[in-house]
């Protein structure tokens, strides 16, 4: 997908997907015109196969599948560098959100899936529990990503420097905090919500 | 022991780490605190502010978590006081994007099944030392200046950016942490990274990408002289801390740089008893360079 040559037409050109991330973002992506600062800023620009002004570029050209398929949003931090420095006011964290949304929402192909199940495991600890609980987390995320050793080492030296609790309670409010997930299903389900 | 009445009280969100990975964060806060007589009132029942993962992917989950949190801590008195610097932006960003967006605000009222209450400012700590309390009677507390410290201080992400959301210090340049920490003594440090990102939540998916970047922030800190990096956020603290020897170990260089957080250098400096500052739950031990700076 990377190499492949693209020819720029009103049928490869998918312009409606734009409006639907500038929706999203509430951020044009129009107005981006590449002076790169974004790029240069960028933590994680050696991360990704495109980097963040290429993203842009490539969405203003209606490019949208390349974006989505690739691992370069999910590479993002948020550490909002691009969008505090953009001369433009584009606010490209913000895009990169509304980018992995629309990857995350139509469980589409993507090059990165460990980040997303990192991020399915975080919030399913907030639905089970309240709270983040790391040693959960950690646990979980090896158990479903198949790095059963990935850490090893580091567990038992946070258990003795009291930074892992073995134990954990639910909040006591675990019920509204049910409701707050599927309350959001449900108005997604009748189209009151993106 | 009677009584002190408070000079200051908060209401007080301490988020999920300080209860776990950063728990000397949590020590040497209520500690500082204490002597400091500010009070900090937890907010009951708190939940998860879905720090990165949530905001990443779905916003109006992110808001909500926010939201529900806005309106626990509307039952206790005070300024809210956060401790995190993610749980400090995703809050602050909440009361941002609610307060301007009425589709926004309606939907997250529905999904929290209440009423919107953005109205309790949000203070970051290190705020609250500098502005509500005072560089002046920080100074006045402080009993056992830290001379001879060389800190290097490490903003991250979250505490500046972007700025009109946290509304703390300068975007690119930012003096709070150093203005804090020389009220206490300490000599700062000049140098590159203070403004990089550590790698933040891929300590967990991909660390590959915390050992290079937070290596050159180690790095950039030893080159320009410093004894140690202090941080005021429990994710940068455990990418450089916790993960430290295995950055050694991935670049082939030795560190052996303590990190640690504001609080725990600032209730040192104001005389707060060693077993307060949580020293014991850092990984690159600090012991050896307190000694030799003769503050312990």
């Amino acid at each position: 997908m990377k190499h492949s040559k693209m020819q720029l037409s009103a049928e490869t050109m998918n312009l409606g997907f734009v409006k639907k991330v500038e929706a999203l973002s509430g951020s044009s992506v129009r107005r981006c015109f590449q002076c790169g600062k974004c790029s240069a800023g960028c933590p994680m620009r050696s991360f990704m196969e495109h980097p963040p002004n290429r993203i842009v570029r490539l969405l203003q050209l209606g490019q949208y599948e390349r974006v989505l398929a690739g691992r370069s949003i999910w590479y993002c931090a948020s550490c909002e560098t691009c969008s505090t420095r953009c001369p433009n006011k584009v606010d490209l964290a913000a895009i990169m959100d509304a980018l992995r949304k629309c990857s995350w929402d139509a469980q589409g192909p993507s090059k990165e899936s460990y980040v997303q199940l990192a991020n399915r495991v975080f919030m399913d600890n907030i639905r089970t529990y309240g709270r983040q609980y790391e040693m959960r987390l950690a646990a979980v995320f090896n158990m479903k990503s198949g790095q059963f050793l990935k850490d090893l080492m580091l567990g038992p030296k946070l258990i003795t420097k009291g930074k892992l609790k073995m134990f954990h309670a639910k909040n006591k409010n675990i019920a509204e905090i049910e409701k707050i997930f599927s309350r959001i299903e449900e108005m997604r389900k009748q189209g009151e919500a993106q | 022991m009677t009584p002190t009445k408070n000079l200051l009280s908060y209401s007080y969100y301490p988020g999920c780490s300080l209860h776990a990975s950063a728990q000397e964060y949590e020590v040497s806060t209520r500690g500082l605190f204490r002597a400091l007589r500010i009070g900090l009132q937890e907010v009951p029942d708190w939940l998860c502010c879905g720090a990165t993962p949530a905001h990443n992917v779905d916003e109006l989950l992110s808001l909500s978590l926010c939201a529900k949190n806005f309106s626990l801590a509307s039952q206790v008195e005070g300024d809210l006081a956060v401790a995190c610097a993610a749980c400090f932006s995703r809050l602050k960003t909440t009361q941002h994007k609610l307060s301007g967006n009425d589709v926004k605000r309606k939907q997250v009222e529905k999904a929290i099944d209440g009423p919107v209450t953005l109205e309790k400012p949000v203070k970051h700590l290190l705020e609250i030392l500098a502005k509500d309390y005072g560089l002046e009677r920080l100074g006045e507390h402080v009993t056992k200046p830290l001379s001879g410290l060389k800190v290097a201080c490490y903003y991250g992400c979250l505490l500046t950016r972007p700025p009109e959301v946290p509304e703390l210090d300068d975007c690119e340049s930012p003096t709070i942490m150093e203005r804090v920490i020389h009220a206490a003594g300490a000599e700062t440090v000049a140098w590159s990274h203070r403004m990089e990102c550590c790698g933040a939540n891929f300590t967990l998916s991909r660390p590959g990408v915390v050992l290079k970047l937070s290596n050159d922030i180690l790095s950039s800190a030893r080159d320009a002289g410093a004894d140690c990096v202090m941080v005021a956020c429990p994710l940068c603290h455990g990418n450089l801390d916790i993960r430290q020897k295995e950055i050694e170990e991935a670049n082939g260089t030795r560190y052996n740089m303590p990190v640690f957080y504001m609080t725990q250098l600032l209730a040192l400096a104001c005389g707060v008893q060693t077993s307060r500052l949580g020293l014991e739950s850092n990984i690159v031990s600090p012991m050896g360079l307190l000694k030799e700076k003769q503050l312990l």
